[in-house]
């Protein structure tokens, strides 16, 4: 729950045993809960070993290996936590890297006719935080105080190569092309509830505002706590499940295979999308499969890469090139690391504002204000003259703040806000407050009607947003590993990674802030200097990110923008032209990826869920140029050719996006059911257990 | 049986009992009313005269807190929400539920009590609720592991302020401190975490307090704010303090001298002190349910704190500070009372807030009663 719901936003899986790749080969276990309510893996044939950690298990259970809580729930997520069912859960065992090199091997040996196209897709955010991590990674290892920040763009060309080199995984992509599919739909179906809602009546109920389904942590949320609020969910598919159908049912079919011919790795910043690709939705009965076979987080790709010994560290040929634009009508290349400006969490919400500015007959103004804090922002666009508002919509990050759109939607299109025994509650309390308002002479519209209600709200689970999704890699601040204290400044012993020390991660906040009469290993949390403030690091980390996501690949920016390393690990990452030139013959810097992973695998107590707040992010939602870093620049040539470079990638990208729904949905009378069977979802409530338990005390 | 200590505790009255266990009360800060719950699904509003109404919950009625002003009661309830209940300003309209049968209260007008609002979001029992000393904000806790904070706005609207998921066990209860805007919850993971709003960010847990070797079941702020009890399954109620070195403590450079001082929200999150037990008090023979800190009516010291719990005996501490250098406490057991609610656990144990009643206390138990006591010098010892 709170979601995570978390933690606190979120943690990443924790690999406690140190073998996890033999205990995940074969289906052939079993998950068992025991009177504790741990839940044991089993092998259904002879015995796994026995975590040296679990010495007091039950006897029933003591045949399998104890599970981390996160490898079967997650509780990671605060929009999930403790709600999954049972079946979920196992679906979800079942992606993980392991399974992702269990098939690549059997690929392998499979005779011809049942090899199938092993594909990856990798979204955007992970590519940011992999960037992150290694400029990061590269400032701390390096003398000087300046490196050239490492580009998504680099980082896609590096991956690629992995995949190529050490996995055999010729078709690896990144998934802007599917979400620019998916804005496209998003904003058909926008017009479609505004055009309904105009209606009025029957037919305006649950049109708007329109709220954005590419958090799957909050459709999870929704469909278990807050049915009232499904109908306002976007029906458009998300990226990733836009990503499946194009891999399945354009990409597969152009080079030859039918959808259960092709298996499909993607690549995602949040636990959650293992859960959304699990979805009877988005399964394909006709060929049996899925349209996403297996979900990676980040950090599980950074694992698979340091199970293989691949240093992402290492620059690879030709990383800095341009992308080369697909000349042949036939090609089946997608254009590659699009930006859509606005959010990095898929800039739902400007690509609407956008559309509505660009549709618009007389001029809008945008203007947005910062409520409570980033992670809720209100944008507003009015009349240019007459300052009519024409549109409101906001952007609305993490769990607490989901609450009060919840809230405010619920009270402003008068659905009720609850289900169950909370629902009849509500009944009765809506009448009362209905009885009280009603004599304070008004609704909720105190403003006389100034106070326009939500058009449509991007909200995302996630404090911060995507960038800061759970399956991110954990931050990386300057020298953790030598004083034996984390990046959160919690003290570790770095040599068992995977062992949590119970003690010195709760008792944290009370040991650094210390010194009267300290206890050993706050001494060394506060010579080491580092912060004590365990979610400021996760703040800034999570600046950081979101800066290397607005990174622009191309060789000029890397050639003048340089990352101003902090050594003190607390400000945010600024980039900022220095005009040096960019050395692509750099040593490479080994280790940077073990220290990366070092910080992933040391992770606490998987219900904690930090209160982390994202970042302001900048220029990337202000204003129409948003979307690019704040790079002072004398605008050169290079930026001129850049911002041509960009339109020419977008009239690509719109061209193919016409080519695909035309290859897929055609042009008849089926058209349009077509493009909603490939790109449209539904939601399905969920019966909560909440009361069915016998709880006495 | 008599009880022991300079003082004694005497049965002033017995509420109208529930019919199923009692489980917690709040006297109204303002007005002679106590409202009390319990698993019968009822709330009882009962006034220091006469007797009372209920109001009927789907769920068991785990606790209940009125706000500062008196004005509002929030439950917390097994349906996992949080209801709001205020009384109806008008009688202009009679509107017969047949739920709610509320009626007349003394004090307060005549006014029928409705629920304006209830504050979902918990997933699973909610099992505790708080007002902070403002009224401002609202905290409730749940079996979910969760502590949820609301801003109070106006028209029994309410804003998410924060979800604290720190605690890896079920959250017991929730504390407001007496005048800072610092939360305390207390857990089934035996922890006791503290909470301060970040001005440019969200509520966070900024310490916690770890000592007790089972469950906290509840935690009661010094009436000056300096201070914190908790009650536990481990039959102990201990008393916790922020304290940081003293600062004209140099002339003994070795022993550095701690000094207990007041929290505060800058203090307690980037202080150079900690929060340290100060004292042990483990002379229940049971699980420890609650733990009240009132004024007391002595005029010194730290008031009395009262605790009680499944050895169904209530105690009564009088709490001074140390005349020596010394942090740790040594509070005086000045009364006691012995199967207060016959052979029953009492669940619950609360100070009168208001005024000139500063030596009476209620007590709310197993067997559905709410009683009300009163702290008496006893007629043998002298007076303190």
């Amino acid at each position: 729950m709170a979601f995570s719901g978390a933690l606190a936003c979120i943690k990443p899986v924790e690999q406690t045993d140190k073998k996890p790749e033999e205990k995940y080969v074969g289906a052939k276990t079993e998950i068992v809960v025991d009177s504790s309510g741990s839940y044991y893996e089993v092998a259904s044939e002879g015995a796994v070993q026995l975590n040296n950690t679990s010495a007091q298990i039950d006897n029933e259970a003591s045949t399998g290996t104890k599970l981390e809580q996160a490898q079967i729930s997650l509780n990671d997520c605060l929009a999930c936590s403790g709600c999954i069912t049972s079946a979920e859960s196992i679906l979800i065992t079942l992606q993980s890297h392991a399974e992702v090199f269990t098939f690549l091997d059997s690929n392998k040996d499979a005779t011809e006719g049942t090899k199938k196209l092993p594909v990856l897709s990798i979204a955007p955010q992970p590519l940011a935080s992999l960037a992150a991590s290694l400029t990061a990674s590269a400032c701390s290892s390096s003398s000087s105080s300046a490196a050239p920040p490492i580009t998504p763009h680099q980082v896609l060309r590096r991956v690629q190569a992995f995949c190529r080199e050490a996995l055999g995984i010729a078709h690896v992509f990144d998934t802007t092309f599917a979400r620019h599919l998916a804005l496209r739909e998003h904003l058909l179906e926008f017009e479609e509830r505004k055009a309904k809602d105009k209606l009025g009546g029957e037919a305006a109920q649950g049109q708007l505002p329109m709220l954005a389904s590419a958090c799957p942590g909050w459709i999870c949320y929704a469909e278990k706590a807050h049915s009232e609020m499904l109908p306002f969910i976007s029906r458009t598919k998300s990226p990733q499940q836009v990503m499946g159908t194009l891999v399945k049912e354009w990409v597969g079919k152009h080079a030859g295979f039918t959808p259960d011919k092709v298996y499909h790795v993607s690549v995602m910043p949040c636990y959650d999308k293992k859960l959304e690709a699990s979805r009877q939705d988005f399964y394909n009965d006709v060929y049996s499969t899925r349209d996403v076979d297996c979900v990676i987080t980040t950090g599980e790709l950074e694992l698979m890469m340091r199970e293989k010994g691949w240093d992402l560290a290492q620059p690879v040929p030709g990383e800095l090139d341009e992308e080369a634009e697909a000349v042949n009508a036939e090609s089946t290349a997608l254009p590659e690391l699009i930006q859509h400006a606005g959010s990095s969490s898929g800039s739902y919400l400007m690509s609407i504002i956008e559309h509505l500015q660009r549709e618009s007959a007389v001029p809008l103004t945008l203007s947005s204000k910062i409520m409570r804090n980033a992670d809720y922002e209100e944008f507003t666009l009015t009349v240019a003259g007459s300052g009519k508002t024409v549109f409101k919509g906001a952007k609305c990050y993490g769990f607490r703040n989901l609450q009060n759109v919840v809230r405010k939607v619920g009270r402003e299109r008068g659905v009720r806000t609850a289900g169950g025994a909370a629902g009849r509650l509500a009944g009765r309390a809506g009448a009362g407050v209905g009885r009280r308002l009603k004599k304070a002479g008004g609704g909720g519209d105190d403003d006389g009607g100034k106070d326009k209600q939500y058009d449509y709200v991007e909200v995302m689970a996630c404090p911060g947003g995507c960038v800061n999704g759970g399956g991110q890699l954990k931050p990386v601040l300057p020298k953790p590993q030598e004083s034996g204290v984390d990046e959160e400044g919690y003290p570790r012993d770095w040599v068992q990674t995977g062992v949590v020390l119970p003690e010195t991660e709760t008792e944290m906040g009370a040991t650094t802030a210390l010194r009267a009469d300290v206890d050993p290993p706050s001494v060394a949390a506060i010579e080491s200097g580092v912060v004590t403030n365990a979610k400021w690091g996760d703040k800034d980390w999570t600046r950081r990110v979101e800066a290397a996501y607005w990174l622009d690949g191309s060789l000029e920016s890397m050639g003048q923008a340089g990352v101003q390393c902090d050594e003190e690990g607390s400000g945010a990452a600024e980039i900022k032209m220095n005009g040096g030139p960019h050395d692509p013959d750099a040593p490479p810097r080994t280790g940077t990826i073990s220290s990366t992973r070092q910080v992933i695998n040391d992770n606490g107590g998987l219900d904690t869920l930090r209160a982390m707040g994202g970042g302001r992010e900048g220029p990337t939602v202000s204003g129409r140029t948003g979307g690019r870093l704040n790079v002072k620049s004398d605008a050169t040539s290079a930026e001129r050719r850049r911002s041509a470079q960009r339109v020419r990638k977008q009239r690509w990208a719109e061209k193919l996006a016409d080519r695909v729904l035309k290859e897929l949905c055609g042009s008849d009378n089926d058209a349009v059911k077509n493009r909603h069977r490939f790109f449209r979802t539904e939601y399905h409530a969920v019966e909560s257990d909440v009361g069915g338990l016998a709880v006495k005390w | 049986m008599a009880a022991q200590g300079t003082h004694e505790v005497q049965p002033l009255a017995d509420l109208e009992s529930h019919s199923d266990r009692a489980w917690n009360l709040a006297w109204n800060p303002k007005h002679p009313l106590i409202a009390s719950c319990s698993a019968d699904k009822t709330v009882r509003l009962s006034s220091y005269a006469s007797s009372s109404g209920n109001t009927l919950a789907p769920k068991t009625v785990r606790a209940v807190a009125w706000s500062p002003s008196g004005k509002t009661l929030a439950t917390a309830s097994f349906d996992s929400n949080v209801g709001i209940w205020e009384q109806e300003q008008d009688e202009d309209e009679d509107d017969e539920d047949g739920d709610v049968d509320m009626t007349g209260q003394k004090g307060l007008g005549n006014g029928e009590w409705e629920c304006i609002g209830t504050l979902e979001g918990h997933e699973t029992e909610c099992k505790s609720v708080a007002y902070s000393s403002t009224g401002t904000l609202l905290a409730s806790c749940s079996r979910d592991k969760s502590v949820w904070i609301w801003e109070v706005q106006p028209d029994a609207e309410f804003e998410c302020m924060g979800v604290l998921l720190e605690h890896s066990q079920d959250v017991k209860c929730v504390a407001w401190h007496p005048h800072e805007e610092i939360l305390a919850s207390g857990s089934y993971d035996d922890t006791i975490k503290l909470y301060v709003d970040d001005p440019s960010d969200d509520w966070y847990c900024f310490t916690t307090l770890k000592g007790h070797e089972s469950t906290v079941w509840s935690i009661a702020w010094s009436p000056c704010g300096r201070y914190l009890a908790s009650a536990s399954d481990d039959k102990t109620v201990r008393i916790w303090a922020y304290a940081a070195a003293a600062s004209d403590g140099g002339a003994d450079s070795k022993n550095k001298v701690l000094q207990v001082k007041p929290p505060s929200v800058i203090s307690s999150s980037q202080g150079d002190g900690r929060w340290v037990q100060v004292a042990v008090l483990d002379s229940h023979e049971r699980s420890v349910y609650s733990v009240s800190w009132g004024k007391g009516n002595n005029g010194s010291g730290l008031g009395w704190l009262a605790s009680a719990g499944g050895d169904g005996t209530i105690r009564v501490w009088d709490v001074q500070e140390s005349e020596d250098s010394s942090i740790a406490l040594n509070p005086k057991l000045i009364a006691s009372y012995p199967e207060a609610h016959g052979v029953f656990d009492v669940n619950c144990v609360s100070w009168n807030p208001r005024a000139g009643m500063e030596d009476v206390f209620a007590t709310a138990a197993d067997d559905g009663s709410v009683k009300i006591w009163r702290i008496n010098p006893s007629k043998e010892a002298g007076s303190d």
